[in-house]
């Protein structure tokens, strides 16, 4: 309609020439140097597997989704992954609403090509049932702002929110092995993807006079160039796509300096995204960790706390799977007190995760009652020397119940004793065997 | 007026601490009588009255000319607005100015709900807007599903409102919107998540103009001039089934909590002074 036309921006002629003659003399228009990339920033969402991505003033959010198809004939081993760019109308004027232009089907391929080409991600690891259901991952793209640069700025939102999906862990039942259960978050930690690199997308902007090329246009820039290149390289130094659609010839020399540029380029964007999305998932584990809102609460999570530290001496190389043990045990029997009657509430209903079932557990709790009672602290934590994952976990459990019965009961000398524990925890994640003693002083 | 007897079903209800023994029991099943108002237990530790965190910030966007960013808890919406373009699509009024409206939801099919939504939209916003000023012309709004945990059309319409006002399209009032929903029949909860809307019997999204601070005649002048305003309702989209009354109370209650929302934007959209001068 051409109420559109009325509304695209055009560039004067005055800003046209002022670009043009700056990059002549090697300035652009923001003060970067010619090879230099805007600000990066990466936030992931409250949802698994949402990011959001600025690049200067470019700000493009992914969405990365998955869901069990059956797979193609000819690959029945392989999971499946597509990639949906959305132009938002608010992020340019010229932007329409309704079926994707030609550089969203651009752009969505380039990224496309860089990841499942070059086998970024690992397919047959998406797989169930052979033939029969494999996971297909979806990408959606939603360009928010257009600052320029769009191609570089939804790459690394596409693979920030590749790196933190999870997907729901699946287990083959059934009488004959095909039947798939599909496992909740609350029962069974998700599965992130397996990422074997990373392609980083390099675009630069060619101008008229051939030999000045800048990387990271804007958009600005963008509509003064005579010409495109992006390179889509991993940290290898392998190329996994060049796309150069038209625009100007560039000589084999300025193409060899673009690449050898971009590989630079693309190793320090695989550290950064790294940073970002470890900060991310330890910022999630923790967030996991139920905090209950109750009187004698700060010595509950002292024990927390405590057990994470005492689990990391024991058991080095499964340090993750440890803590999420102890949380789903702290939190399953959050839930028991609650029906024991001492008063809480849990906060947040997002994923918990419990290994045994819940009658499991509330016989642990009379076992832990029956030992208290029997005033022997001692045998627990005798098993939990053994170093048998589940005697551990069990002890742990029994330590937990005791102590949280501790505050309900006698809430300030608890407190106090259980304080004093928390004031020791780093102390007693360097001696474990000495902790005992001090933990039977200090309970008695 | 007896309350209906504790439903051991429903799992929000539950009877407030017995004060004896300073422990919380869970209804027991089939137990009729009991002292003192049935409490609803919410998820997070809400309750019913109170509204989950509320953030908002404008001008988030570079190219559009307005736009604002607006949560409640986990439901993030973004909005963007661009001013009149010149031209009105055909069969609207050229004598007015036009609104466009464009729901982008998060996974990219576009619906009937999504439709739906544009046009709840739209209406919404040509009723809060002074169409006479620029006429002929087509202002868009744009409005981006960032998260979707309940009340997804409240907050879409206070983020599309928030950035016509960062884009500076001449309003009459603001809009302030709330989502209302219905526990049982005579317990009204507002601003359910996602996980409690499920469960709702019924909800209810309702849009009230923004409360005025008049400067004129404070006291009784000015409760008899917010009666008068305050008393439309721009929009109410329910679903399920809910009694008159329980919708009347509905109302209210959504009225009255507008006032916060309320203060909350005018707080919010009112220009940064700086501070040393």
């Amino acid at each position: 309609m051409d109420q559109r036309l009325g509304n695209a921006w055009r560039m004067t002629v005055n800003e046209r020439k002022f670009v043009e003659t700056a990059l002549s003399s090697g300035l652009r228009v923001d003060g970067r140097d010619l090879f230099d990339y805007r600000k990066l920033g990466i936030k992931f969402g409250s949802e698994d597997g949402s990011a959001e991505v600025h690049l200067g003033q470019t700000r493009v959010l992914a969405f990365v989704t998955s869901q069990l198809v059956q797979p193609y004939r000819d690959r029945p081993n392989e999971g499946m992954l597509s990639v949906f760019t959305e132009f938002s109308p608010m992020a340019d004027p010229s932007f329409e609403p309704g079926r994707p232009g030609d550089s969203a089907i651009e752009l969505g391929r380039v990224i496309d090509r860089g990841l499942r080409e070059s086998r970024a991600i690992d397919m047959e690891s998406l797989c169930i049932l052979s033939g029969k259901l494999v996971w297909a991952i979806r990408i959606d793209l939603h360009i928010i702002d257009n600052g320029g640069n769009l191609i570089d700025a939804a790459n690394i939102a596409a693979l920030a929110g590749l790196l933190a999906s999870r997907r729901p862990e699946c287990s083959l039942g059934g009488e004959n092995g095909q039947d798939v259960i599909i496992h909740p978050p609350e029962v069974r930690e998700p599965l992130p993807l397996i990422v074997h690199h990373l392609p980083i997308a390099v675009t630069f902007a060619i101008f008229d006079d051939e030999s000045t090329v800048v990387i990271d246009p804007t958009y600005l820039e963008e509509e003064v160039m005579g010409g495109r290149i992006t390179a889509t390289l991993n940290t290898n130094g392998e190329v996994c796509a060049i796309q150069k659609a038209g625009g100007m010839a560039i000589p084999q020399n300025v193409i060899m300096h673009c690449l050898r540029m971009a590989a630079t380029k693309a190793g320090d964007m695989t550290s950064k995204i790294k940073e970002a999305v470890d900060a991310y998932n330890r910022e999630r584990t923790l967030r996991k960790i139920k905090r209950h809102p109750l009187p004698g609460s700060v010595g509950i999570r002292a024990n927390i706390e405590k057990k994470q530290k005492k689990s990391q001496p024991l058991s080095a190389g499964d340090d993750s799977s440890m803590i999420k043990e102890t949380e789903g045990k702290v939190r399953s029997i959050g839930g028991n007190s609650h029906k024991d009657g001492s008063n809480n509430s849990i906060i947040g209903s997002s994923s918990s995760w419990d290994p045994y079932s819940k009658g499991v557990n509330t016989e642990l709790l009379k076992l832990s009652l029956a030992f208290r009672e029997s005033s022997n602290h001692l045998k627990p934590q005798e098993e939990s020397q053994s170093g048998d994952d589940e005697h551990l976990s069990e002890a742990k459990a029994d330590e937990v119940a005791k102590d949280m019965e501790e505050p309900s009961r006698t809430p300030n000398a608890a407190r106090s004793g259980v304080q004093s524990n928390g004031e020791r925890t780093l102390m007693d994640a360097v001696k474990p065997k000495h902790k005992r003693e001090k933990k039977e002083i200090t309970q008695m | 007026m007896a309350w209906g007897g504790s439903d051991p079903g429903c799992p929000l209800l539950r009877r407030l601490p017995d004060q004896t023994s300073g422990r919380r029991t869970t209804p027991a099943a089939g137990a009729p009588q009991f002292e003192g108002l049935m409490e609803i237990d919410r998820a997070d530790g809400r309750t019913p009255n109170q509204l989950r965190p509320l953030s908002c910030s404008r001008g988030v966007l570079h190219r559009a000319h307005g736009s604002a960013s607006w949560s409640q808890g986990n439901t993030q919406i973004l909005a963007a607005a661009y001013g009149p373009k010149a031209g009105t699509k055909k069969n609207e009024n050229p004598e007015r100015a036009s609104f466009e409206v464009i729901w982008k939801p998060k996974s990219g099919q576009i619906g009937k709900q999504e439709e739906e939504y544009e046009m709840i939209l739209k209406r919404t916003i040509q009723s809060i807007c002074v169409l006479t000023v620029n006429p002929n012309t087509t202002t868009s709004v744009i409005v981006q599903v960032v998260h979707d945990d309940g009340a997804l059309l409240p907050c879409a319409i206070n983020a599309a409102c928030a950035a016509l006002v960062d884009a500076g399209i001449p309003l009459k009032h603001l809009a302030v919107s709330i989502c209302c929903s219905l526990v049982e029949p005579g317990i009204v909860m507002l601003d359910p998540t996602k996980l409690e809307e499920e469960k709702m019997k019924a909800f209810t999204y309702l849009v009230f103009p923004n409360s005025s601070h008049s400067v004129l005649n404070k006291g009784s002048a000015q409760s008899e001039n917010n009666d008068e305003t305050e008393q439309g309702l721009i929009t109410s989209v329910t679903h399920g089934i809910m009694s008159v009354d329980d919708y009347l109370q509905c109302l209210e209650r959504g009225r009255a909590a507008t006032t916060k929302l309320s203060d909350f934007l005018r707080r919010n959209l009112q220009p940064q002074l700086p501070s040393n001068t």
